[in-house]
């Protein structure tokens, strides 16, 4: 075994473990993130490095270190990145353990990366803990009643799930009598149709998955969680859920539903038309429910929820593709890649205007293009790529995804996708509207700290790079998928 | 001219935003000239684009200034400009409103930095339209419009600004929402983004999937609601009115014209046999549109209203000489949009100065202005007599070529019949034409209209602008027409026709 | 005799028990045990498919071991949670915890 290949993952651990030490030794808390963002630009160079080459599996076939678990462990490096800085300013709210607050972060950072790249179930579960108590533990790290109580409700939902999960996974265990992907493929293989059919446990066993990862990334009707978490959690904790732990659930069903289930292909069309019907649910009612939204958090979230059924269409789209196609996969990838920039860009600018107006409240947005034309500028970016509008990221998202799903005739699913669409449009530029129209309360601009603006500048130009020349992105995430051709 | 010269027409007013708004802050002056200067530049390059464009019949369906840089790999996506003698005409007509847009516009004072960024970029988008002939190009341009749209009618707009400028955003996205999934679909069955390739493989290329029928509904449906097409055109009276002048001006001149546009460059040329056999359905929805439109203009008693309204019926010429799917209607439409991009420019123009030298739009308050403002008087009842199709203006011989193509077209069964009930339109049209020009600017006097100013020297200039140009046009024809039927044919020929 | 099908309705049982409890009970705190109930209903399925799926084996025995012990920590983290909103509530009946709309 190589542990050499194991080094992002130990950087993570080590900085985690330094930055609590830290903080108890040193006054100068900006040190923290200082440290943590040097653990995390470490890890990333040796990810970079490692991109492209074809390394063995490490830790008795418990981890693949492919080119897809590379992909997400930049993008999560990424994030990560990004939560850090708009999080330097923001920790100051905490009286204490801003410490733990970075460990953790870097903590979930690594059960994501961990859940990109596991391939046994038994891992599977772990990686996906690590993540979510990470996560439990910072949604209620403000401390008020509301950060408390959302985090005691994703918890409770988030444990429930798990259960869910664990049930279907210890289903399939009992059917194939494996826990590695790969063997569960096989063993799947090696029965005959009739015998397949017959058998409830498998079928419950998937829908069980599905249920359990549903609620990782937030697809209706697992989505309860969504707002409430998301308006209580503190902001940059909400944009790395809304972000990270929603990439990290897709990389999971990715990997899960492609190596395990792929095969045969009656099965796969079966759990490919059922994420399209969660498709269509999420995407409806997530973009409907945003409308009467006033709160700016929860409005992200519900259209949060929606983007996680654009993104279902992709995974629709692999269900019903033969083997060997890939446009899905990479359509989903790049995706991903497009809404971290998006949604990470919108939050920053959220966390630098809610943090001086002490509101979420969109009608407090209200002349942010006078007060904070940079910002307001920025945030309208975001939001116009998360319409899915170009010249936007979230255009050439949605193109590339949405024709994965045409070419697989679900032209249908498509045309309900881009309705959708219009129907966002509606509350974003509601948004919009308000910070570029309405009256403000006062005059006084806005200020952000410098590393607010290099966040957001980095996020807003990676929408506008990736929407207007996508090309290498899009090569990235068709190499990274180039795992699934058998 | 080598090759980069339409990117500059294409870019240069994108480059002046980018300029007014993050270099020009607070120096509102400054702002106007540099967007004078940034959409002039472009109106002389698309002149000397016009003057260089080969006109000979060799050249008959050849893309021309053609530029091709792959752009997206993994999409097989090129960056791919050209004109021919389908888009030049409104190439130039929309480099011309953009410039007479700045000027029009010279007078606003409410967040003059914001207004002419976002104009600037109006007039990119709609450039890169006709520009490109790549379907995600096109796609993006098309989509990208619908920003500026929304700030310039939500802020500088008039009366139910608001709910007009997300009624606009609604409805075009709606439509285009169709038009994606029928581009998808066209990229899926053909693999490839390039019109003019696929125009050329011809229905041939367009098989299985889906029924090309399909596609060309889905695409259909997008320029439909932009040309607009009854029923799908109630956002158009509201945006018209609620926009501010120059808006309205590029909004009626030119943008309504992508509809027009994209019906002749993607659902016939892509889809010569579906259109044959829808043509019927489309000619009786034009008859439909010429006839409601200009009925439902007769009622309007706002000045702005009824102009908007008077778009819906001459865009029903349009619709009609398309589907009539003759080369002379098809040559017609393409006139027709041309004409009435710069009579209805200008009748939007005239309003607006009315509206801001009298203070008054409703018709029923308005008369005898022609004492007091006389130039205005008279250039609005040019405008007019355009509108309604006088000859020597270009609205007679746009129209003219529409029903005469039409009526001797031999696709359609029975066209002639509804040639006809589309000639009934132009009597209404004079109808309403001539009652608005009565109400407003003769009859008696009114003394409280007394001091009213009338056009002052830049108005003047831009007034002279469009009076030239319609005037041209009225009496030679040729000089567009040279031009069209090179575009045209090429669309006759895969017509069978 | 015991078959695999007893420990799975056994289970089955359980987990049912489990879930209806998280859905009907309003005390945090046993609700936290409802969902301790379905991971153990889960452990039994594990332990069972492994005796009788592949006797010669342990996997099911150590994916048990590990739920257990991340249930426990799972248990830390929502006690801790909970004992902060007693502090500020002096109430843990979720119906009263509503400052968010739920």
């Amino acid at each position: 075994m190589n542990l050499a290949l194991f080094i992002p993952e130990l950087a993570l651990v080590a900085t985690a473990v330094i930055v609590i030490l830290l903080d108890l030794l040193t006054e100068q808390k900006r040190l923290l993130a200082q440290v943590s963002i040097s653990g995390l630009v470490v890890a990333g160079g040796v990810t970079v490095a490692m991109w492209g080459h074809n390394f063995p599996t490490i830790f008795n076939n418990m981890l693949a270190v492919d080119n897809f678990a590379l992909f997400f462990k930049m993008l999560f490096l990424g994030v990560a990145f990004l939560v850090i800085l708009s999080s330097v300013d923001y920790v100051i709210k905490f009286a204490r353990f801003q410490g733990e607050y970075y460990a953790l972060v870097l903590l979930a950072t690594l059960g994501m990366m961990l859940m990109a790249a596991t391939t046994n179930l038994i891992a599977i579960y772990i990686a996906i803990e690590l993540t979510s108590i990470s996560l439990y533990a910072l949604v209620g790290f403000l401390k008020d009643a509301k950060s408390t109580e959302a985090s005691l409700k994703y918890l409770l939902l988030g444990a429930v799930a798990s259960a869910v999960l664990l049930y279907g996974m210890a289903l399939i265990f009992g059917f194939t009598g494996k826990t590695n992907l790969h063997d569960i493929a096989q063993s799947i293989q090696a029965l005959s149709p009739p015998t397949l059919f017959a058998s409830p446990a498998l079928i419950l066993g998937i829908v069980l998955l599905v249920a359990g990862f549903g609620f990782k990334i937030a697809a209706v009707p697992f989505q309860m969680w969504v707002p409430d978490v998301y308006e209580g959690a503190p902001t940059p904790i909400t944009a790395y859920l809304s972000v990270a732990s929603k990439a990290a659930g897709f990389a999971i069903i990715l990997r899960v539903f492609f190596s395990a289930f792929g095969q045969p292909d009656w099965l796969s069309q079966n759990w490919g038309l059922i994420f399209a019907g969660l498709a269509v649910i999420s995407m409806t009612l997530g973009n409907i429910m945003a409308i009467p939204q006033s709160n700016i958090k929860r409005l992200l979230g519900y259209s949060s929820i929606a983007q996680a059924g654009y993104l279902m269409v992709g995974l629709a789209a692999l269900g019903v593709s033969p083997v060997g196609d890939i446009l899905g996969q990479s359509g989903v990838l790049f995706f991903l890649a497009s809404y971290v920039f998006t949604n990470m860009g919108a939050f920053i600018a959220v966390i630098a205007i809610s943090g001086k107006l002490n509101s979420d409240l969109i009608d407090d947005y209200a002349g942010m293009g006078k007060r904070a034309p940079l910002l307001a500028l920025a945030l309208t970016l975001c939001l116009i790529s998360l319409i899915g509008m170009p010249p936007a990221a979230g255009f050439m998202a949605k193109f590339y995804i949405f024709s994965a799903a045409v070419q697989h005739d679900l032209l249908w699913l498509v045309v309900i996708a881009v309705l959708n669409s219009v129907i966002s449009a509606y509350y974003y530029l509601r948004v919009v509207k308000v910070m570029w129209l309405g009256q403000a309360a006062s005059q006084e601009k806005v200020p952000s700290s410098a590393a607010l603006r290099l966040a957001l500048v980095l996020s807003c130009l990676g929408v506008l790079l990736l929407g207007i020349i996508p090309g290498y992105m899009m090569r990235l995430a068709e190499l990274a998928a180039r795992i699934f051709i058998p | 001219m080598g090759s980069g010269y339409l990117t500059t027409i294409l870019f240069l007013p994108a480059v002046g935003a980018a300029l007014i708004a993050f270099a020009l802050a607070g120096r509102p002056r400054l702002i106007k000239w540099t967007a004078a200067i940034f959409t002039a530049i472009p109106l002389i390059l698309a002149i000397v684009l016009f003057v260089q464009f080969d006109r000979s019949p060799e050249a008959a369906g050849l893309i021309q200034f053609e530029e091709k840089v792959l752009w997206i790999a993994a999409l097989n996506a090129n960056y791919h400009l050209g004109v021919d003698g389908l888009s030049l005409p409104l190439t130039l007509l929309t480099a011309f409103l953009g410039f007479l847009a700045v000027l029009i516009s010279w007078k606003i004072d409410l967040r003059v930095r914001e207004y002419f960024a976002w104009l600037l970029l109006l007039e990119t988008s709609i450039l890169g339209v006709f520009l490109s002939l790549d379907l995600l190009l096109f796609f993006i341009m098309w989509e990208i419009e619908v920003i500026p749209m929304y700030f310039l009618i939500n802020i500088w707009g008039s009366g139910r600004k608001e709910y007009s400028a997300i009624k606009y955003v609604v409805y075009t996205l709606f439509g285009s929402a169709f038009m994606l999934a029928g581009i998808l679909s066209i990229y899926f069955t053909t693999g490839s983004l390039n019109m003019v390739e696929i125009a050329q493989g011809g229905l041939a290329m367009v098989q299985t999937a889906l029924p090309a029928a399909a596609i060309f509904w889905l695409l259909l449906i997008g320029f439909a609601v932009k040309l607009p097409v009854f029923p799908l055109h109630t956002w158009l009276p509201d945006a018209h009115t609620d926009a501010p002048t120059a808006v309205s001006v590029m909004l009626a001149g030119v943008l309504i014209k992508m509809g027009g546009y994209g019906m002749l460059r993607l659902c016939v040329s892509l889809f010569p046999e579906v259109a044959k056999g829808y043509a019927l359905l489309l000619v009786i929805l034009a008859v439909v549109n010429v006839l409601y439109g200009a009925a439902v203009t007769m009622r309007q008693t706002d000045f702005k209203r009824l102009i908007a309204y008077s778009s819906i019926s001459h865009m029903g010429y349009v619709l009609l000489g398309i589907f009539a799917l003759g080369q002379l209607s098809m040559v017609g439409a393409t006139l027709q949009m041309f004409s009435h991009g710069l009579v209805t420019g200008l009748l939007f123009a005239m309003v607006g100065l009315v509206m801001h030298n009298a203070h008054e739009r409703d018709l029923r308050q308005l008369g005898g202005l022609a004492r007091q403002i006389p130039i205005i008087a008279v250039v609005f009842s040019i405008a007019g007599l355009a509108s309604l199709g006088l000859p020597t203006t270009s609205g007679f011989a746009a129209e003219f070529l529409v029903f005469v193509g039409s009526f001797s077209s031999t696709i359609v069964p029975g066209i002639q019949v509804y040639t006809i009930l589309g000639v009934l339109g132009v009597v209404v049209t004079a109808g309403y034409i001539l009652w608005m020009l009565q109400r407003a600017f003769y009859g008696p006097v009114l003394e409280r209209y007394n001091g009213t100013p009338d056009a002052d020297i830049l108005e003047r200039v831009y007034m002279f602008a469009f009076v030239a140009v319609i005037m041209l046009v009225g009496i030679y024809p040729a000089i567009l027409t040279d031009v069209i039927k090179l575009g045209i044919s090429p669309i006759v020929g895969l017509l069978g026709g | 005799m015991l078959g695999l099908e007893h420990y799975l309705i056994l289970s089955a049982i359980l987990f049912s028990i489990g879930l209806y409890g998280v859905l009907s009970k309003r005390n945090a705190i046993i609700i936290l045990m409802c969902i301790e109930l379905m991971l153990n209903a889960v452990n039994i399925t594990l332990v069972a498919f492994s005796r009788y799926v592949v006797p010669a084996l342990l996997t099911g025995q150590v994916f048990a071991i590990f739920v257990i012990v991340v249930a426990a920590t799972e248990a830390a983290v929502g006690l801790a949670i909970i004992l902060a909103i007693y502090r500020g509530l002096e109430d843990i009946d979720v119906t009263k915890i509503n400052l968010l709309k739920w």
